[in-house]
Parts: structure tokens; C-alpha cells; sequence
């Protein structure tokens, strides 16, 4: 570090640009930082404008998801528990669309007092579970035989990537409701998760393609002359590898899409970095961008953690079978 | 496969159908008394016009204007829901009836007023915003000609910067552009003492000086460089909403001309029905005649605007005046008789 001159000039001028950056820090932490436009929103942050007497819903909803995630990421060793979680996990996701717009007893509320964290989440979530399904379908019709499928598939796929997300979006928002016909309306949270789905749906084929090139040909040979069907092959042989080595190009693809929703916040949906930026428009809050902007920072932190590790133990648990499965 | 696609076919001819026959009688103006409520599209990210306050109610000028309209279609300014759009969704969103309205600073042109451009009805404009100039309060700067030869802090490549072109080419005074990107930049480079004087939409530049140190020190010039008149809007073709809505405005703007106020409203009314002489006010607050039913509204549609937000100057100052949180001036925006172009055509 220090063997020359220059060397311990470059060394000693990073130390002192650290060491001043980090008092800068600290100064405003301590000095000019004012944290009301935080505290005294937090309701908002995690909700939006649901109805005031109705937020039970969307916090009740929140508390079983990071319930979910405290057990699978600590996992105690029940052991109807690892049964049950997967299982679990899928539930939730149309659960929380249920406890959100009501009915079944429950009083309707309507996707536009949908916001914030909760909304945040939501869009993650229901993006993620409906273009997964859609993902593999287009990832195994790739590879089919039959021209139509492969063709169609290949097509799908090849526009879908060469399209920007954010064109996509606006489409979704400002096209489709100009196509449908007077009266027949689908709300924008909606538009938003069939945007983000088509979108993903095209990444998560190509992701389970390299997972699907990675298995040897020998192997399916070797189910050909076991006398499996194509089907059978492809759900017993091929998926099960595919999805194992494609898990962690698929962890990337959930954290993109999560970081990906703050992008509807420019087409007037109010999550998380959408209804910060209402709040910051509040003439008592002007000016306290950077205090707004390091705690949506924090949050996003926090969720990407998170749900890496989540999918962590996933790889870990999907792993473990394997090998179970190699030693039986 | 044939059954199939004649039978998608004539649904969607069906459905065509009824889009077309449904138009031609049915006003909007129904369909809000039939829900009971109204669904006003803002923005919800501009302060002073409409923003999202602690509670989680939206609060602003703009709001106000909804609440007025909520007011004389259905008698409570509370039935309103808000739809937060962005710039680029609110046409779209009116003309696919995602919204009733539009009240979220939209500028007035003719190409959106127009049937071969966005094919809007505006109502009366409700704030004049146009192009302004902010500087130091200590700085002796008074008028546009002050700035002779200072520098200007300006967003390059917006018609912001044209229109200050212009206005000192007019008056033959040289300034130098000290360009940047976008709105908080310019704030900066202000900030910083790089420029005499930066430049914006008066409102923004309200806005701006709202969120500085000591917002006191700064004065907006009364220069105006562009106009920027700001109004309400429903979607074209629908007269009997329109009219509701122009009224609705007139009605703001006249009751601020005959000083009548949120808390003397009820006075006003009992006086008018005591006095048979006071014609005017009586056909006004809907004592006499059948001014609100022609529009379609309760007779009484102006007592309950009043009530519910007061009239065009207490919006005004409530959230824009001199003791809000993003004061501007109110310039043009004031009544004619005080030297602005606010005027209220008679209730008669």
C-alpha cells in the first residue's frame, strides 16, 4: 500500500475523500436531515389512500406475508411445514388480492385507493405468479416440434425482448382502455400486472431455455428409450433440471420486476415511489427530497434482501432433493 | 369455427351498437347523479393545486374546484373520488370515461378545445399561470428591464426558454441564458448565485421557493412572458355537463363580485328570502326563478357551492394567497374590478 509515493498518495487521498464524505453523511444525519416527511406519513407509505377504517386488510396482509418469510427464511423444524409452505406461498398471493378489492362479506374497495408499499407488492407478486405458468409454457413451446407452436413461441418471445418495458406499459395504460368498447373497463392495476406479465413472461422463457440446454442429450435419449412420452419426459426429466439451473437467472428476474414497478409510479398508479412523490408535492414536505429518497431507498433494500434471501432457500431446498434423489 | 367467429362478430356489433345509441341522449351529467358521486381526474403531485396531504385526503386548489362540482351536481363536496393521472394518461382517461372530468392544471388551446384535436369543453379558466421571473428580494431588481445584462438561469429546450428570448428581444435588452437541464437544476444553479433571476411557470416557481431556507428573500416578479390559462375540462360534445360546469365556475367568480362568503353565505340567504327587492341576489342563491334547473342542477345549486368551498377569492387564498404555504401573487387571476380578468358573466 504504501511502497511508493504515489502509491501512498493515492492510498492517503481515498482514506481522506472516505473519511470526508462519511463526516458529510453524518452531518446531515444529525444536523439538517428532517425525518417528519417520513414519520408522519407512514400510513400512507404502506397503504395509500385505502380507507382509513379498512387499512386492517392491507396490514393484515403484509403481517402473514412477513410471517411467511420470517418461518422459510429461519425454518423451524416442523415438519408438516415444509409441506405445507409452497403451498403457502402460491395462497397467499390470491389472498391478498381478495383481503384488497373485498366482497365476501368484506366491503369492495376499488383498485384506485390501492397504494404504496402494499401496491408495491402486489404487482411484484401477481406479475410474478401469473408469468412464471406463462414462461415455461412459451419456454417448452420453443422447443416443440410442431412449427406453429415453435414458431409463434420464437416470435413471442424475440418481440417481447426487443421492446423497451416501459413501451409496454404505456400501452397497456393508454392503448388497451382506447380498444375496448364503451363500458367494458379493466382497471389499471390490472392493465399494469398483464403489462408486467407479458413482458417478464418473455425474460422467464429465456431464462428456463438456458436451464433446459444446460441437460444433456443423452438424457433424453435415454427417456425416448426408456419408452417415456414427450410429455412425460419434459415433466419429469427436462422441467425439474431446467428449473433447478434456471433459479437463480429467475431470482434476478423477481428483483428486476420489483424494482421494475416503480416505473408505473410515471403512469399515475400510487406506489411506493409513486405516492412519495404526492407526498412530496405537500407544501409542508417541499424541498425534503433526499430524506424521501434515501428511506424509499432503505425500503427497496430491504424487500430486494429479502427476497433474495427467500429464494436462497429455495435453491438450497431444490438442491437438497436433487441430491437425495442421486443417493436413492 | 365459423359459429364461433359470426358469433364474436355480432357481439361486438352489439356492443358497437350500444356505444352509439347510449351517446346521443345520455348526458354525463346522469350517469354522476346516478352513482351518486364523482370521479374528478388530478394530478396530485403539484403543490398549491392538488397534493396528498398526512391524512391521506387530497387537498388544493384544484381539489377545491372538484369539491365545488360535487357541491351543485349531487349537494355534497365530499362525493368525489380522485383519480391521480399523470400528464400523459389524462386525455386518454377522459375520453375512455375513466373519468368524469379533468380538473388538473390543463392548459386551454385551441387544439385541445378543438373536435379534430383532443376534443375537450373547457370551463371558465380558474387559475392564469404563465411564465415568470424569481429574485432576491435585496437585489433592486423591479421589472424586466432591470435585468439588462444579468444572467438568467433557464431549462434549456423547453418553450421556457423561447419565451424569455422573446420578451427581452421585444423590449431590445441583452441577458445571458445560463442554461440547464431541468427544473431543480435551475433551482440550484439560482441558489448558488450563478444568476440574477431564474425563470419558470409562475406556479412553479411558487413551488420552488416554498421548499428554500428562507423563502421570504425572494420576490416573483410581476412580469408575465406567456400565458398559461389553466381550466377545467370535460370531454367534447357533452353540453349539458359543460354548461353545469361553466356555471358552476361563474358561480365562484360572481359570488366573490358580490361579496358573498362561505361564512355570510347563510346571512345572504336569509336576507334574500326576506326582501323581496334584492332581485339579483335572489335569482342568484336560487330563491326566485329556475336557474339551476335549467342547467339541469337544484335551484339551490350556488348555496351549496358557496358553503362548501366559498367563493373564487377564498379558494384562491387558501391555497395560493399570501398566507398559504406557495404563495403567488394573484396577478391576472384577480376580479376585473380589481385590475384582473376574473369576471363572471350575469345570473339571469
Amino acid at each position: 500500500m504504501f511502497s511508493n509515493l504515489i502509491n501512498s498518495l493515492v492510498v492517503i487521498s481515498i482514506v481522506f475523500i472516505f473519511l470526508f464524505s462519511l463526516l458529510l453523511v453524518f452531518k446531515w444525519l444529525l444536523f439538517s436531515s428532517q425525518w417528519g416527511v417520513v414519520t408522519q406519513n407512514l400510513p400512507l407509505y404502506a397503504f395509500g389512500v385505502f380507507p382509513v377504517d379498512q387499512r386492517w386488510r392491507p396490514c393484515l396482509w403484509l403481517l402473514i406475508l412477513a410471517f411467511l418469510s420470517i418461518v422459510t427464511i429461519f425454518k423451524p423444524r416442523w415438519s408438516w411445514f415444509g409441506k405445507v409452505l409452497p403451498i403457502a406461498w402460491v395462497g397467499v398471493i390470491p389472498l391478498g388480492v381478495g383481503l384488497l378489492s373485498g366482497g365476501l362479506g368484506l366491503l369492495p374497495v376499488e383498485s384506485r385507493h390501492w397504494g404504496g408499499f402494499t401496491l408495491t407488492i402486489l404487482l411484484m407478486s401477481c406479475s410474478a405468479l401469473l408469468a412464471f405458468p406463462l414462461g415455461i409454457m412459451f419456454a417448452i413451446g420453443r422447443q416443440s416440434k410442431l412449427p406453429l407452436i415453435k414458431y409463434f413461441s420464437a416470435l413471442y418471445i424475440d418481440a417481447l425482448r426487443a421492446v423497451p418495458l416501459i413501451s409496454i406499459l404505456f400501452f397497456g395504460q393508454l392503448l388497451i382502455p382506447l380498444f375496448l368498447p364503451l363500458g367494458v373497463e379493466i382497471n389499471r392495476v390490472s392493465r399494469a400486472v398483464i403489462s408486467f406479465t407479458l413482458f417478464v413472461a418473455a425474460y422467464i422463457a429465456e431464462d428456463i431455455r438456458g436451464g433446459w440446454q444446460a441437460i444433456p442429450n443423452s438424457q433424453l435419449e435415454a427417456s425416448k428409450a426408456l419408452g417415456l412420452s414427450q410429455a412425460q419426459t419434459i415433466r419429469f426429466i427436462i422441467l425439474p433440471q431446467a428449473l433447478t439451473i434456471a433459479l437463480p437467472a429467475l431470482t434476478n428476474q423477481a428483483i428486476g420486476l420489483l424494482q421494475n414497478t416503480s416505473l408505473m409510479s410515471i403512469l399515475g398508479l400510487v406506489e411506493l415511489l409513486g405516492i412519495s412523490r404526492s407526498i412530496l408535492a405537500n407544501p409542508v414536505f417541499i424541498g425534503r427530497y433526499i430524506e424521501v429518497y434515501v428511506w424509499l431507498a432503505g425500503i427497496y433494500w430491504v424487500i430486494c434482501t429479502v427476497m433474495a434471501l427467500l429464494l436462497r432457500q429455495l435453491e438450497e431446498k431444490v438442491s437438497i432433493q436433487r441430491r437425495i434423489r442421486k443417493n436413492v | 369455427m365459423r359459429s364461433l367467429l359470426t358469433g364474436m362478430l355480432s357481439i361486438t356489433m352489439l356492443l358497437a351498437g350500444c356505444a352509439t345509441t347510449g351517446e346521443k341522449q345520455f348526458s354525463r351529467l346522469d350517469l354522476i347523479k346516478q352513482r351518486n358521486s364523482l370521479i374528478c381526474g388530478v394530478s396530485g403531485k403539484i403543490p398549491g393545486f392538488s397534493f396528498l396531504n398526512s391524512d391521506g385526503t387530497y387537498q388544493g386548489i384544484d381539489v377545491d374546484i372538484c369539491k365545488a362540482f360535487a357541491a351543485a351536481f349531487l349537494g355534497d363536496p365530499d362525493k368525489v373520488q380522485y383519480r391521480p393521472l399523470t400528464a400523459a394518461e389524462r386525455f386518454t382517461a377522459i375520453r375512455t370515461g375513466e373519468i368524469d372530468l379533468l380538473s388538473r392544471n390543463t392548459t386551454l388551446n385551441l387544439s385541445r378545445d378543438a373536435s379534430g384535436g383532443n376534443s375537450l369543453t373547457f370551463a371558465p379558466v380558474v387559475f392564469h399561470d404563465g411564465q415568470g421571473l424569481m429574485v432576491k428580494k435585496n437585489s433592486a431588481i423591479k421589472t424586466l428591464s432591470d435585468l439588462s445584462k444579468e444572467s438568467i438561469c433557464v431549462g434549456s429546450g423547453t418553450t421556457t426558454e423561447q419565451n424569455i428570448n422573446d420578451a427581452f428581444e421585444s423590449i431590445s435588452v441583452s441577458y445571458t441564458p445560463i442554461k440547464y437541464q431541468d427544473l431543480n437544476q435551475v433551482v440550484a444553479g439560482y441558489l448558488q448565485g450563478r444568476c440574477m433571476a431564474m425563470t419558470s411557470d409562475r406556479s412553479q416557481l411558487a413551488a420552488a421557493r416554498s421548499g428554500f431556507r428562507k423563502p421570504q428573500d425572494h420576490v416573483i416578479l410581476p412580469d408575465v412572458l406567456s400565458k398559461e390559462p389553466l381550466a377545467p375540462a370535460s370531454l367534447g360534445g357533452d353540453h349539458r355537463l359543460s354548461d353545469a360546469m361553466r356555471w358552476v365556475i361563474y358561480s365562484l367568480i360572481s359570488a366573490e363580485e358580490q361579496g358573498i362568503t362561505k361564512e355570510n353565505i347563510n346571512e345572504k340567504l336569509i336576507q334574500a328570502k326576506n326582501n323581496p327587492q334584492l332581485k339579483q341576489l335572489r335569482r342568484f342563491l336560487g330563491v326566485e326563478g329556475n336557474l339551476g334547473e335549467k342547467l339541469g342542477l337544484e335551484d339551490k345549486f350556488v348555496v351549496n357551492v358557496i358553503q362548501a368551498t366559498g367563493n373564487y377569492g377564498q379558494i384562491y387564498n387558501r391555497h395560493l394567497g399570501p398566507n398559504s404555504d406557495v404563495p403567488i401573487p394573484r396577478g391576472l387571476n384577480e376580479l376585473h374590478t380589481n385590475g384582473g380578468v376574473q369576471i363572471s358573466p350575469p345570473f339571469n
